[in-house]
């Protein structure tokens, strides 16, 4: 079967994860993913942080990886078959998970099991997660066992609503390629035992725009099996597959529709938060630049959106907005803006209150900027405009300078920078902008101290959640750790040392203000304990917040047993850093083989940057506990600071021998090449910190720079679509 | 410069040391300009404190540019400088926000990237 050549890599031709166009499955999960905007949050696709270690179920592939003990991460690429990449396509489902579910299936690798029977009995004990994959492990490989999958009795697992629905979608799809030899019955009723054990209604969660999709994949697939077989299989299939598209925008009409269908509820959550409306107008605004196709699938989406029946979405203004979108009475092409799109701008603005109205003011009153990620073209472009920029200084310049600019603006047109896809790069530059925002909407919870719970925590309704975050985070497994804890302080909000611990795992995780925001409960919970005290002190320091910084480490002092006295109650008022020092100093004469004390003076002399004094007091803390790695990580960043590059190095290595999953570790490794200007060895660096924990903001925005300065912009799209699988492959360590 | 409150001057002073290595006599050869920086506490404009960038001698001073004129001056809040010497946040895109402002040379100000900072580490 062609389809099934195609779906087990049968075919030469498919090249993995590359997006040409013999592959369109591949083609459908970039674009799914890639094309038009990087960090989409419709978040149609149920968030989660978990990674791929889940997949734990065949402890006997050699990884060589592990020769990291207790390392967090098994390639998915390397070794997993496509059932663990089907797997992979329900946890971590953040970014590209689907691509990569996709890509896994189109690999031509022969889909390898242990030496012994494909596992066709689940593993129902353990954490909800585990249970989940071995469930849907022993789901993938009844295919091949040539056992019809029977409803099977599971303990519970705590699936969300989101969960259930992206489970059920995905089943559905997965079943009829992998079943795909097998009859229409045969598919919905294995579909239907998976989901009745995962007590996942079939038909209780449909909404509108679901029968919208089925139909379009039943055609397909009746026409694809109505076929008669081709020589060449995989081909011919592809080759049907072409022929059937709607005008050229297919694999993202199909996407789109799926996303639709995903993100129906989610939208009208989405409806009311702005930046959210922003991100779907941003896929409107992007999507529609090339015109026809473009309208075509407004028209297409403002259809599925007005068939459903929930008022909500009826009387939405959104759904006005795309619907006017879609009969062409707004649009965006290239240079010109419509008459009417002038009223947009400014509808927009009313309508949702847009934070950027200066943004719409600019858009309504200049023309689309041109060039790529060349912010002074915008510049010119602007003044060409008369942007709304009212200062006085772009008087002052146009009068002095006009002939340099328009030099500059001239020399740039003839060297064709304003080209054809001009349009194009507004748009992406204005996908980064929302993509900003609402990243940012997520940090300023965090900063402002409201810690961010993960979507899809399979360990909410573990039995003990604390001990196995302990157990988790004592060999090494930090994100998975973070889950277990969250668990355990969703379960106790007050416990202490449950957030005090999440706060260690996020700062080791490098993630700063999730370290902080579970610090402050901490703090909360237990005001006393001086190890809260001293993380607290850290992250600020790290952050650059002196006087908050400042503050936490006083009080550590203050409560502490020992130099209590010492430290008078009345400088906690008005903290000077002279002062503080001083009294640090004091203490550290009372004891000098106290550790401790010479470890928060070092954090202290970071905060003033005296960092020679920092050194020595680390040095000195070191002599007493050789063995803390996060001491040894501490001297180095304070030596990477004073840009003594290479014995920073050197001792974030040492860290690194005490603990190999330490992810902050490793992207200090990776800042400090950079610093040196070893571009390519930093890379490396952050794409091992980033395979440990994705979610480090940081280290992508680091590794993007990198990339830049080593001249490798062919892997620009891969950082930005946030692709650890390409960028692993082209870096390894 | 540890007299400055600001959490940029942390970001400068590592810039100034910087220019003493290899890396930064390197981007003194790249680059060769002098950028003067307004940074201002909280709201853009006011109480701003000056920097110059000089990378044509390889060095960071306070105050405003006494060798000429700076190739080009940028404005920023203290928040908003360090987004951008970090790679948190775009330059283009800071400039269409209203968040940089520039005077000068484009081609100068074209080269204000994060790459030419040195970036921070953490503990």
């Amino acid at each position: 079967m062609a389809m099934r050549d195609l779906v087990t890599g049968g075919a030469a031709c498919a090249v993995p994860g590359s997006s040409s166009s013999s592959n369109p499955l591949g083609a459908l999960a970039n674009a799914l993913i890639g094309s038009s905007s990087q960090k989409e949050r419709l978040q149609e696709i149920p968030t989660s942080s978990l990674n791929p270690s889940g997949n734990n179920l065949y402890p006997g592939v050699v990884d060589p990886m592990s020769a990291l003990p207790g390392s967090e991460l098994e390639h998915p690429l390397h070794q997993q078959n496509k059932g663990s990449e089907f797997l992979n396509g329900f946890h971590a489902a953040n970014d590209n998970r689907l691509a990569e579910v996709w890509d896994g299936i189109q690999n031509p690798q022969v889909p390898h099991f242990p030496p012994g029977q494909p596992q066709l009995q689940p593993e129902l004990n353990g954490p909800p997660q585990r249970v989940l994959s071995s469930f849907l492990h022993s789901f993938v490989n009844s295919s091949h066992g040539g056992v019809p999958f029977g409803p099977t009795q599971l303990p519970v697992l705590g699936l969300s609503e989101g969960d259930k629905r992206c489970i059920r979608d995905r089943s559905s799809i997965m079943a009829r390629h992998i079943f795909a030899d097998r009859s229409e019955d045969f598919i919905n009723g294995q579909v239907n035992a998976l989901l009745s054990s995962l007590e996942i209604d079939n038909q209780g969660m449909a909404r509108g725009p679901m029968p919208g999709r089925y139909p379009e994949l039943e055609q397909y697939w009746g026409e694809s099996q109505a076929m008669p077989p081709r020589p060449h299989g995989p081909d011919g299939w592809a080759d049907e597959f072409s022929q059937q598209r709607l005008g050229q925008a297919d694999p993202n009409a199909w996407a789109l529709s799926f996303e639709r269908q995903h993100g129906a509820g989610g939208w009208a959550s989405e409806f009311e938060h702005e930046q959210r409306q922003m991100t779907s107008v941003d896929r409107m605004a992007g999507t529609n630049i090339p015109s026809l196709a473009a309208m075509e699938q407004t028209r297409m989406l403002a259809h599925t959106l007005a068939q459903n029946n929930n008022p909500k979405f009826q009387n939405s203004k959104f759904l006005q907005f795309v619907s006017k979108m879609s009969r062409g009475e707004l649009t965006i092409e290239d240079n010109q803006v419509k008459p009417a799109s002038g009223d947009w701008a400014n509808e927009f603005q009313q309508q949702y209150n847009a934070g950027p109205s200066n943004w719409a003011d600019q858009f309504a009153h200049e023309q689309v900027s041109t060039a790529p990620d060349r912010w002074a073209d915008d510049f010119a472009n602007e003044r060409v405009h008369h942007g709304p920029v009212d200062e006085q200084w772009v008087n002052e310049f146009s009068k002095l300078e006009v002939n340099d600019w328009a030099d500059e603006f001239g020399r740039q047109v003839g060297e064709g920078i304003l080209g054809d896809d001009t349009a194009d790069n507004w748009a992406s530059a204005y996908d980064e902008y929302v993509n900003e925002q609402t990243v940012l909407k997520q940090k300023s919870d965090s900063s402002r101290g409201v810690y961010v719970f993960s979507d899809l925590n399979p360990y909410v309704g573990h039995p003990e959640p604390l001990k196995e975050g302990q157990e988790l985070f004592r060999k090494g497994l930090l994100s998975e750790a973070v889950l277990a804890l969250e668990a355990e302080v969703l379960k106790n909000p007050d416990n202490a040392e449950g957030w005090r611990l999440l706060g260690v795992a996020h700062a080791e995780n490098d993630d700063d203000q999730q370290a902080i925001a579970s610090m402050m409960r901490a703090h909360e919970a237990d005001p006393t304990n001086l190890e809260v005290l001293l993380a607290l002190g850290v992250s600020h320091t790290n952050e650059l917040e002196q006087q908050a910084a400042l503050k936490y480490l006083y009080s550590w002092l203050r409560n502490h047993p020992v130099y209590g006295k010492i430290a008078p109650p009345e400088l906690s008022d008005s903290l000077y850093y002279a002062d503080v020092a001083r009294t640090f100093n004091e203490a550290a004469q009372m004891s000098p083989e106290d550790a401790d004390v010479h470890i928060v003076l070092g954090v202290l002399y970071n905060l003033s940057r005296e960092y020679d004094r920092a050194i020595e007091s680390f040095q000195t803390a070191l002599k007493l506990k050789p063995r803390d790695y996060s001491l040894w990580n501490k001297l180095g960043a304070t030596q990477a600071n004073s840009v003594q590059s290479a014995d920073a190095i050197y001792a974030y290595q040492h860290a690194l021998d005490l603990k190999p999953n330490y992810v902050r570790a490793w992207a200090n490794m990776g800042i400090s090449y950079a610093n040196q200007g070893m571009y390519e060895d930093s890379i490396r660096y952050y794409v091992r910190a980033l395979a440990m924990n994705p979610k480090a903001d940081n280290a992508w925005q680091y590794l993007r720079i990198s990339l830049s300065c080593a001249s490798r912009e062919d892997m620009m799209a891969a950082c930005d679509s946030r692709n650890l699988d390409v960028l692993q492959k082209e870096f390894p360590l | 410069m540890a007299s400055s409150d600001l959490k940029s001057a942390a970001l400068l002073d590592q810039m100034k040391t910087h220019f003493s290595t290899d890396a930064g006599k390197a981007l003194v050869k790249k680059i060769g300009l002098v950028y003067q920086i307004n940074l201002a506490p909280k709201k853009m404009g006011f109480n701003e404190e000056i920097y110059v960038v000089d990378l044509k001698k390889g060095e960071v001073t306070k105050g405003p540019y006494e060798g000429g004129k700076p190739d080009a001056t940028f404005s920023f809040t203290d928040e908003d400088f360090y987004k951008i010497a970090t790679g948190k946040m775009n330059p283009q895109i800071a400039f269409m926000r209203g968040k940089m402002k520039v005077k000068g040379s484009l081609s100068a100000a074209q080269k204000f990237t994060p790459d030419i900072f040195p970036k921070p580490s953490k503990m």
